[in-house]
């Protein structure tokens, strides 16, 4: 198990690597660090000041490849980066100079606040339903569920935003339309709102996928042989075909529980929800390199140990499986 | 029939547990309220009066909060009442601006310098303090002493700064490009070695020592690049650590003298500020606003400021929720963007007499800044060719492109100052205004009949411009469908920002848009500068390369002048020379709309301040009397969502029993 891991984790460095030069590679294809400079210092910007400000954050190195005589080959952007990304050193925004260990810190608990209670609830409700449904399977309840689950799979996430926010937030004035605020129970009104609304987005996709595993569990042998016991419907349902399902659920479960912590970009946004999805949308709008950088490496890296969490728990829960 | 609910439900929506359930709801519910703002500092001032809260809307964290590098409108609006200025626009007064002292006693007095030049002898108010900050002894602030400007100077110069006033201030405070150069070679900057610009000459005094004569140094004494900065400060908060914690960048710890300071920032959320109880820099004025303020502003003359106790401003990146708290009175004003443009204004440009009703109040602010297009006066074909490019100018229906993407809202550029500059003149008519017989005749006379040159050829130019999103694409249609009713063709090439601000540096364009300028002080020179031969890409900004040497000769005589109507009459000429020689082709003054609610009435627009926060007034009452009218919450439609749960539940049960 040890070793596996370890071949695991030794794998993910030029997985990392890679990642991180195709990130490079488009960004500054885009648009070249002069031009970045251009954009954040605006279009009063003189020569002289976008020198110095390229100048003060190393971008006026030679971008992969260091070709000037009496330089070390390696003395590049992209080399730099990476040996201070190597050892977890996120550096600072370009824009605001603030360090990114600060602000990923700063960010993490109010996306999770948003992400996990939607996770989880969203979860639990999309399995029961699901269930519900390959219980009344071909049923007319069956086929309006599923003209349902289309219906809210077809709509942008955006309807469901400023959908949710002008009847539940401007008509019916329960809940702030905007702003978050991290005071003990007072938290729970920023948060209801942005919940409900990613639970029941992602609803219609989860349900109508949970149903497709669990009606091919209906369909297996183990399920025929059940039956023909005299076992109810119910403990066909909750012991057999949702525990065996839910190894099919664990890839997806476990390989986006450490996504969790990236936020909801769009959600985020209309809420003012001070998370890192709101800090990587900023990044792009702004240009911030260091910022775009250092989430897609923490990105990658969460990717990562959810692949390998995942493959953990196969083996774990599957006695079929043996990790090698 | 009788529908038993109870034996219906599973066990946990049975009736018996429905009170609770109803509790749990009610409790929710109770703690929920849509106001999105934390309790205010505190609910009443030590008089026993109301805590006044300022409610407004920003659409970023500020990049910086350091005086000597903010310079972006977001930044400018919360470092102006945090860091005050030697010198302040008097709010009222803006035909023309008027500066007054704000720091300093009285404006500098302004003496010949021997090696050339001028000094400006300058004399701070005596005591006046930094707010109280842990960065000072004991935490209580220091007062401010000459020796405070002295290194804001320095820091000017300081590379790892990077202020942006440097390129243009080192051209005539004496030493300060050397200085820069200097550091850049070194590595770090000495602030020990003394400033040839900037002399302290006592506790309170000093000078301002030019290489040339620059009478716009007074508007630069007006901007925080020269406001005082304690050293105390900017080393306390350098990024290090101090017993044990590591403190943020002093870009985000402004210390300044102002009326108000940060009582909290929540990154990527809002910023709090509250009023400085020690400010007494400066009061409300006496004068200068409309007789139809009179009744409003003439009690709160001579009274000390700030009028409102705190502030909150929150940051939106979406217009959505701006509208929606404006209407729900949870945000004092907001800029009338395009989203809800068409729910708050009537065709005729008003406002919907739903939202009149209300009491919110309309205003149209005019930016001091001129947007145009580029033409090249080096390009072949369209720089020795005058009447091409006039034809060009009075080809394009300018108000029908605002009209179209603007909602009508700007005005249309007669002249390349805006309104309030010296010089500019209100009845000033654009002699190659749109015109599309003119435009016309004059191609014919530039050589191209019908569009067409002499060998039948038709006339081709490029037309580059900044095209990110959907907007941007239909402009530029619409603008090369403008040129092209005169017989030619036009190639549109789309281009990122940086890539347009990269050829317009180059030259490598024939017509260019994304040209413009906001005002950096409300003096002719800052805008007639933009076609100064000397001024030339990538250094300067003439991206046109218009080279006119009466042009220079009299931008060179105007540019050193006191204001005079000698100055107003070169001005003028420039203004003539520009129209006749057409290196652009005006497009608009930005204009905008904003709203302000009924308890919040507006008493100044100077635009050349950033939001004037120590004047606002508010009415309390008012505010919460409209909230509490505007939000009142229904219950029933939760009654209905639940019972349609509860019974969609109970239905689901239902069949799974029969089953």
């Amino acid at each position: 198990m040890f070793a596996y891991i370890l071949r695991r984790l030794l794998y993910s460095v030029p997985i990392v690597f890679g990642v991180m030069l195709i990130t490079f590679v488009l960004f500054f294809v885009v648009q070249s660090p002069n031009a970045m400079a251009r954009r954040v210092l605006g279009p009063k910007a003189t020569p002289q000041a976008v020198e110095n400000w390229l100048h003060n954050r190393g971008y006026d190195k030679p971008l992969i490849v260091n070709t000037k005589p009496g330089e070390p080959v390696y003395d590049s952007l992209f080399f730099n980066q990476m040996r201070r990304l190597a050892v977890f050193d996120l550096g600072t925004s370009d824009v605001t100079g603030r360090p990114l260990k600060q602000v990923f810190a700063s960010g993490a608990l109010p996306s999770l606040l948003i992400t996990f209670p939607a996770f989880v609830v969203g979860f639990a409700v999309a399995l029961g339903l699901a269930l519900y449904l390959v219980f009344v399977r071909n049923s007319a309840m069956d086929m309006t569920a599923a003209l349902l689950c289309v219906a809210l799979m077809s709509m942008p996430v955006m309807v469901y935003i400023i959908f949710g926010q002008y009847l539940v937030a401007q008509v019916l004035n329960y809940f702030p339309a905007f702003g978050f605020n991290l005071q003990g129970w007072s938290t729970t009104k920023f948060l209801l709102l942005p919940v409900a609304l990613m639970v029941v987005s992602g609803l219609g996709a989860e349900v109508r996928l949970y149903r497709a595993l669990f009606l091919e569990e209906m369909g297996q042998d183990y399920i025929r042989t059940a039956r023909a016991k005299g076992v109810s419907n119910t403990v066909v349902l909750l012991v057999h075909v949702l525990k065996n399902g839910m190894i099919n659920l664990i890839t997806l479960i476990v390989a986006s529980l450490p996504f969790l912590i990236m936020g909801s970009l769009v959600l985020e946004n209309f809420f003012g929800i001070p998370g890192l999805g709101n800090v990587l949308f900023t990044a792009i709008q702004a240009p911030d390199f260091a910022v775009v950088q250092a989430s897609v490496f923490l990105g990658s890296l969460l990717y990562l140990v959810g692949l390998l969490l995942t493959d953990l728990c196969y083996a774990w829960v599957d006695p079929r499986i043996r990790i090698q | 029939m009788r529908l038993d609910f109870a034996s219906m439900c599973p066990p946990v929506f049975r009736f018996r547990s429905a009170p609770l359930l109803a509790v749990v709801a009610s409790f929710v519910l109770g703690a929920c309220s849509n106001n999105p703002y934390p309790p205010a500092q505190q609910a009443l001032r030590e008089d026993g009066s109301p805590w006044l809260v300022r409610y407004g809307a920003m659409p970023e964290d500020p990049r910086s909060l350091d005086p000597q590098v903010c310079y972006d409108s977001v930044g400018k609006r919360i470092l102006e009442p945090i860091q005050e200025c030697l010198l302040e626009y008097h709010p009222f007064k803006t035909s023309p601006y008027e500066l007054r002292p704000c720091l300093l006693t009285a404006l500098p007095e302004k003496v010949e310098r021997a090696e050339g030049g001028a000094i400006y002898r300058c004399t701070l108010q005596q005591g006046i303090y930094f707010h109280d900050d842990p960065c000072f002894p004991n935490g209580k602030g220091r007062e401010l002493v000459a020796e405070d400007v002295r290194f804001a100077f320095q820091r000017m110069a300081d590379p790892k700064v990077e202020c942006p006033a440097l390129s243009t201030l080192q051209d005539y405070v004496a030493g300060l490009g050397e200085a820069f150069e200097s550091a850049r070679k070194a590595g770090s900057f000495d602030y020990g070695k003394p400033l040839a610009g900037l002399q302290v000459t006592g506790r309170y005094t000093f000078e301002v020592h030019l290489s040339q004569p620059y009478p716009q140094i007074l508007y630069w004494l007006a901007m925080p690049f020269a406001a005082p900065v304690a050293k105390e400060a900017v080393e306390y908060y350098d990024g290090k650590s101090h017993d044990g914690v590591a403190r943020d960048h002093f870009r985000f710890h402004p210390v300044g003298t102002g009326p108000f300071r940060i009582a909290e920032w929540k990154r990527n959320s809002a910023i709090r500020l509250v009023r400085n109880p020690a400010y007494h820099t400066t009061r409300f004025p006496e004068d200068g606003w409309m007789p139809d303020q009179e009744a409003l502003l003439r009690p709160l003359a001579g009274r000390s400021l700030p009028l409102v106790d705190e502030v909150h401003m929150t940051i939106f990146r979406e217009t959505i929720p701006i509208f929606m708290l404006f209407r729900q009175g949870y945000l004092d004003g907001m800029g009338l963007g395009k989203d809800a443009f068409s729910s708050l204004m009537t065709p005729d440009r008003n406002l919907s007499p739903k939202y009149q009703e209300r009491g919110v109040a309309l205003h149209r602010d005019t930016e001091p800044s001129t947007f145009y297009m580029s033409l090249n006066m080096e390009d072949p074909i369209l720089g020795p060719n005058r009447k091409l490019r006039q034809a060009l100018s009075a080809a394009f229906n300018t108000q029908a492109y605002l009209d179209i993407f603007h909602n009508s809202v700007p005005i249309v550029a007669q002249q390349l100052l805006p309104p309030g500059i010296g010089g500019f003149q209100p009845d000033f008519r654009n002699p190659y205004g749109f015109d599309l017989a003119k435009a016309k005749a004059l191609l014919a006379e530039a050589g191209y009949p019908n569009g067409r040159d002499a060998s039948g050829k038709i006339l081709e130019l490029t037309f580059d411009v900044n095209a990110n999103s959907a907007d941007e694409r239909l402009s530029a249609e619409f603008e090369q469908k403008q040129f092209e009713q005169l017989g030619i063709k036009i190639r549109v090439v789309e281009n990122t920002f940086a890539r347009l601000m990269e050829k317009l540096d180059q030259g490598s364009f024939q017509i260019a848009s994304g040209s413009g300028w906001s005002a950096d002080y409300p003096d002719p020179e800052n805008f007639y500068f933009l076609y100064y031969s000397k001024n030339l890409p990538p250094a300067g900004k003439n991206a046109s390369r218009y080279k006119n040497p009466e042009y220079d000769r009299i931008f060179e005589k105007m540019a050193v002048m006191e204001n005079s109507p000698e100055r107003q009459d070169l001005a003028r000429h420039l203004t003539a020379l520009l129209s006749e020689d057409v290196p652009h082709i005006l497009l608009m003054h930005r204009s905008l709309f904003a709203l302000t609610q009924p308890w919040a009435p507006r008493i100044q627009s100077n635009p050349m301040l950033e939001g004037g926060l120590k004047y606002v007034v508010l009415n309390n009452e008012l505010r919460d009397q409209k909230r509490r009218e505007w939000n009142r919450q229904a219950l029933w439609p939760l009654g209905l969502l639940l019972g349609s749960l509860l019974l969609g539940t109970a239905t689901a049960v239902r069949s799974y029993r029969k089953a």
